[in-house]
Parts: C-alpha cells; structure tokens; sequence
C-alpha cells in the first residue's frame, strides 16, 4: 500500500511536471510543429543532492543526502523540446533520523540504503531574444527498494528492524540561456523543488512489535549555474551545480552527465 | 483504624500482617537501626558541591570529519598505518592499547561514505562514526551522588554511617542519567501509591502530589501517611527531581497520586487494597505501586489488577521479602502486574529478595535512600532514611514505567510491561543465563528502555 502510494506520487509528479513544461511550449505555437525525433542520445549521469529537511514528529532537521547514478537517454524534438528519460541506483542517506513512537527507539546511523531510481526531464524553449533565450525545465526523480534489516542486539529477547525507504524529488522551473557560444551553451536556472520521503521502520523484539513511518514533504527553491558543451559532434557535456537555501544554511546539487549523439 | 467496610467481607479473613520490607520478616530487621542518616552523612550533605544540570547541546550526533575503526585480529600495525593511508586519509592516529584508530576523512567525502568504504574492507572489523558524548543529565539534588547508587553507581563508598559502609560497583545502577537525557516524563503522567500513605508536606514530594488522594483505612479523603513506608516509596518513585533538596525520584516530572490501603501499623486488609486499585484506576493513575502483599492468593485481588490493567494502568508490585521460593500476591498475577525482585549495589540479589517464575525483573532494593515524615525521624532530624526491601525495588520500576507511558502515551500496557522485561540486564548470567526465578528478566535498564537505540 506505502509503495503503492509512492508510485502513484511518482506518476502524479511525471504528469505534472511534463504538463508544466509543454504548456509554456504550446502557447508559443511551437507543440503545434510537428514532433519527430530529431535527434537522440544517450549516456551516463551523476547527480548529487542534498536536503536539509524536518521530518513530520520532529523538532529537528536532518539531511537527506542522495547520489544517483544513471543511464540516461535524451530525446530532442523538431519544435526544440528535449525529453530525457534515466534510471540507475541512489545510494541515499539519511543519518541521524530517529523513530521515537516505537516500542524501543531507534536512531539510524547506518550506512546509506542504496535502491532504484528513475526519472524524466523536460526542457521547452519559449522565446529568445537576441542571443539570450528563455525556456522552462521541468524534472522528477523517484528512488524506492530500498530496504534492510538489522539484528537489535543486548537485549532479553531475539530482535530486528526493518527498514524501508523511498523519496521523490520534482522540480519545475525556467532557465535563461545564452546562445552566442559555438560549442557551450551556458544558462542560469531557478526552479522551485518539491521532495516527498518516507521512511518506515518496522521493529519487532521477542513478541514486543511497532512500525513506525516517518514522512516529509518541503518545498524549496534553488539557483543553479550549468552549460550544456559539445565536446565533439556526437560527444556532449550536460553539468550543473546549484544551492537550495533554507532556514539556516544551504543544500546543494550537483549534475554531471556524458552523452553521445546517435 | 476503621473497621473493614462489608462489601470486602470476602477478603476481610486475610491481614496483610507484613507489608512488604517494613513489615516483612526480611526487611524490618535491616531497616530498624538505620532509620534515619547519621549526623556526619547530614553534615557531609551540606557540604556537597552543587552544580546545574548539564543541557543538551545542539549540533550534530557525530563529528563531520573523522571516524574510529578496529581491525581484524592478526592484522599487522604496519601494514594497517598503510592501509588507511592508501585511500588518503589526511590524518590517522592510532589510540593505543585498544587498536583503535582515529581517522580524519579525506575532504569532501563524508563520514557515511568513508564508512561505507571501510566496512568493505576484508579486514576492517568495525568501523563507527565518532559520536558526540555529553555530560548526562544529572539532578542537582543534594543526596543524588553520594547516596543514590541505584540511579547512578559510579563505584565509589556507599556510607550509611560511619561504621556501616559499602564499596560499591560501577554501574551496578539502573542508568538513570543516560536515560533522563532522552525522557524526563511529564507532570500529566501519574504514579498511584498504593501504600501507607504519603507525607504530602515533605519537601522533596509537596510539589508532586496530585490530590489528597483516599484513605482505605480511614475512609476519607486524606491519604496522609500515619507510618513512614508510604512516603519513602513516593520519593523513590518520584521524588521533587533537580530542586537542589534530598534527593532525585526515578520519574523526574511525573506525579503521585496517594492511595492509602493500609493503617498505621502497616497492615491492611485485602479489601482495602483492592477498593485502592479501583479508585487509582478510575481517578487518574497511569501506573500503580502496591510495595505490599502477602501470599494468599484472592481472586477478587486478581480482578482488580485485571481492571486496572485493561485500562492501560501498568501495575507493580514487589516480590516479597521472605527470601524463599514463592512471590508475593498481587506481584504473582503475571499477566497483570510487574513482579519486582531487589539487587544491591553490586548487582548482587538480595538475599531476602523472594522468587519464582512470577518475578519479571530486579531494581535496587538494598540501603535505598529516601523521603521519610519529619514527625517520624524526630524533630531536627533530616527528613530522610535508608531502607531495603522489595518495597523499595518496586518503585524504581513504577518509575520507569511512567517515563515510558509519558514518552509513548500510545503503547499499551502489555508493551510497556514487556520493554521493561526485555531490556533489563541479566545481573546473573553467570549462574543463571536468560530469565530465571530469582532476577526475572534481570536488574532494570532505563537507558536501554528509553534512549534509542542506534543503528549503524
């Protein structure tokens, strides 16, 4: 039922996010132009983000930190839509997190849970002026499966946790680019970011049991410096780094990805 | 005393002729000649150093930048110096004795990534993250650390007078400080006192009580203890904690409700005890004391633990003080009601300590310092004695009971029964591994109740 409910946040989150994009697109006339595949590549991703977020029952904040790496496919369309589709692994941590309602509290500072992840981008000029150009972006990513058990030890009884984690992390936003660079398009980009987590750890000790779940949903914005690069005519560079101030202090993301034109 | 009242003509044959440690064969002959503290401890009270408590510092569960590992038995010095070398630490230091190494974790990598990378080495036994210790709460009460070894032991002389003294053993404690650090209980959660009354003036327990309470004995609405027993059970349980005055009371926030079932003798009827239980129930307790008992068994004593319990009251009771085989009523109903054993400052058991398979854990119960009525040490006496008994076992364990139900108001009292048995310490593992007649499930733990646990 959790994951149930995960995956249907996940596909709510695609829908949006694609709807969001094209939208802006649609009104510039440009989804009235065909859609034929220009161009196709694909590649290896890296991306690291970090959130700094209070968990529901807590007082505290704690941070989420994942890196993800991806197999990633980019399409671009005729009317200059670009629409990537990724999926690899996430290593995510979330140290320190406590699960204070269970019979026996529990603190996780494990190593990270490593689990699935997929996600979809969407990139859709709307107008350029001069050599700037403006357009809107749009991304979620969706990391589950992660699970593991642990032996609860120094007690009377025979004991474990289980724990099960999964988050989504979707963002819309619009970026400026600057377009009078041969082989590097640089840009500037502010998105607002949604992250939904939930970590639910069953623990069971001698015929003593309790599951708790704990869940966060916060909302950011971020600020990131990237450039898209053409390193050959078929070999291409995507980074971008960026923050997402909060109260108190900054996140961080980091993305890097190599891509080869077919 | 007012005569038994004829609904309790059933249980009216029994008198609970020896109420627990005061009043048991065991116990009374300890607790006489050391009613009250000498002269020399009073003086040595007041000149004990006072300090606040120790507050809990914000900021992270570990350091940033550095973890501790251990390597596998067998595994060179050298050859380890140059392992942890190799993935570019930029600072390694090895504490001696121990083998243990600090490592400083190479920049930008953090201490869940290099710890990661460590426990995938074959020959890297355990890696950890270099945690952030603190001073535990500790109560500025002024008898906490040179007399209240079952809270925390840290092994030094256990001086009841000049003449009678004990060395004790580290952590042969309850690990109330640590525990403290996480849960302190709050003033909504009730104990219900179940005893001779309690002295509701005594300055260490005035600000704690929660209503006059009832009189069994006496039928009326003043549970004032006539005795001394009541009140010394109070203070263990719950006693004004950090108030700079006598000493510190398991359940730091939490209340007390006086229910008094016996007269001033210490002896009460079985109808008093049980009209005690149903009025504690329906007036407010969270958790029931009953430091009394004896070994007749009473269906209808049954059903009024049975009552309490399924509204969620968790009930405890000591095991008696005849140090032979067979536990006290009501602490034998064992579905109901928390049997409490006695250990000493060693972790030793008590000698006088009853048992059987109804006894589900042990708590100090040995030269246990508390509370006792001005009127009964006598006039420019401190207003405090050491006792033993299972009496006084008892309440320590109420205590942890009402700092679990005010952390986890949702957890039944079957749950909160079983926390309590299952992270106890097997004080007798030598003689006697896993649970037994004697310790139960072993000497309480409240650190390991009520601090979490930490997965890594």
């Amino acid at each position: 039922m959790r994951l149930g409910r995960g995956r249907i946040r996940a596909g709510l989150a695609f829908c949006a996010v694609i709807g969001l994009v094209a939208a802006p697109a649609a009104t510039t006339g440009l989804a009235a132009a065909q859609l034929n595949v220009r161009a196709f590549s694909a590649g290896l991703g890296y991306e690291y983000l970090s959130r700094t977020v209070v968990w529901d029952g807590d007082t505290d904040a704690s941070r989420l930190q994942a890196s993800l790496v991806t197999a990633r496919a980019d399409f671009e369309f005729d009317n200059g839509i670009v629409f990537s589709l990724s999926a690899g692994l996430a290593p995510t941590d979330v140290a320190a997190l406590t699960f204070n309602t269970l019979p026996i509290g529990l603190q996780y500072d494990g190593a990270p849970l490593t689990g699935f992840a997929f996600g979809a981008e969407a990139f859709a000029p709307i107008h350029q002026y001069s050599n700037f150009e403006i357009s809107g972006t749009g991304r979620f990513v969706y990391s589950f499966g992660m699970e593991k058990t642990w032996p609860l030890e120094d007690f009377a009884v025979e004991g474990e946790a289980k724990g099960s984690l999964s988050w989504l992390e979707a963002a819309i936003g619009g970026r400026v680019s600057y377009l009078s660079f041969e082989r590097i398009i640089p840009y500037l980009e502010i998105s607002v970011r949604w992250l939904h987590a939930g970590f639910e750890m069953t623990e069971t000790l001698g015929d003593l049991g309790g599951t708790e779940t704990k869940r966060v949903d916060d909302l950011g914005f971020g600020v990131a410096l990237g450039a898209d690069a053409d390193l050959t005519h078929r070999l291409g560079v995507k980074v971008k780094a960026g923050l997402v101030p909060y109260s108190g202090g900054v996140d961080g993301l980091v993305t890097v990805g190599l891509l080869y034109k077919f | 005393m007012t005569k038994p009242s004829g609904r309790s003509l059933k249980a009216a044959g029994v008198l609970l002729c020896a109420v627990c440690a005061a009043f048991g064969t065991g116990a009374a002959s300890i607790e006489r000649p050391l009613k009250r503290p000498s002269l020399s401890a009073a003086r040595q009270a007041r000149n004990f150093r006072v300090e606040g408590p120790v507050r809990r510092r914000p900021g992270a569960a570990y350091a940033p930048d550095r973890v501790l590992v251990r390597f596998r038995p067998g595994v060179d010095e050298t050859y380890a110096d140059g392992l942890l070398r190799s993935y570019g630490f930029p600072a390694v230091r090895r504490i001696p004795g121990i083998g243990v190494y600090s490592v400083k974790t190479a920049a930008g990598i953090s201490v869940t990534e290099t710890l990661a990378m460590l426990r995938r080495n074959g020959d890297v036994e355990l890696a950890r993250p270099d945690h952030r210790a603190r001073l535990a709460d500790v109560p500025d009460d002024a008898y906490f650390a040179g007399y209240q070894y079952a809270l925390r032991n840290t092994g030094g002389i256990l001086a009841i007078t000049p003449y009678l003294q004990y060395q004790t053993t580290a952590g042969a404690d309850i690990k109330a400080t640590t525990a403290w650090d996480a849960v302190k209980g709050d003033a909504e959660t009730v104990i219900a006192i179940l005893d001779t009354g309690v002295d509701m003036t005594h300055p260490d327990l005035a600000g704690k009580i929660v209503s006059g309470g009832h009189d069994f004995a006496n039928d009326d609405d003043d549970a004032t203890d006539d005795h001394w027993h009541g009140t010394h059970v109070a203070g263990i349980a719950a006693a004004g904690t950090n108030n700079s005055t006598g000493i510190a009371g398991v359940a730091w926030n939490c209340r007390i409700l006086p229910v008094k079932v016996t007269d001033q003798t210490g002896s009460g009827w079985y109808s008093w005890i049980i009209d005690g239980i149903v009025w504690a129930a329906d007036h407010g307790a969270d958790v029931i004391n009953l430091s009394l008992g004896d070994l007749v068994d009473d269906p209808f004593l049954k059903d009024a633990c049975r009552y309490a319990h399924d509204k969620g009251i968790i009930v405890v009771a000591s095991a008696g003080n005849d140090g032979t085989e067979g536990v006290f009523y009501p602490a034998a109903y064992d579905e109901y009601v928390l049997a409490v054993a006695a250990s000493d400052f060693n972790d030793t058991l008590a000698a006088f300590s009853s048992y059987g398979p109804e006894v589900d854990v042990a708590a100090p119960g040995v030269w246990i310092l508390g509370p006792a009525p001005q009127w009964y040490v006598g006039t420019g006496a401190l207003p405090y004695l050491f006792a033993s008994g299972t009496s006084m076992a008892a309440p320590h364990v109420a205590g942890l009971a009402a700092l679990i139900r005010s952390a986890k108001p949702d957890l039944t009292a079957d749950d909160i029964m079983k926390i309590i048995r299952y992270t106890a310490d097997d004080i007798n593992h030598a003689t006697a591994p896993g649970r037994d007649d004697h310790a139960g499930y072993g000497r309480i733990n409240m650190a390991k109740a009520l601090a979490p646990y930490i997965i890594d």
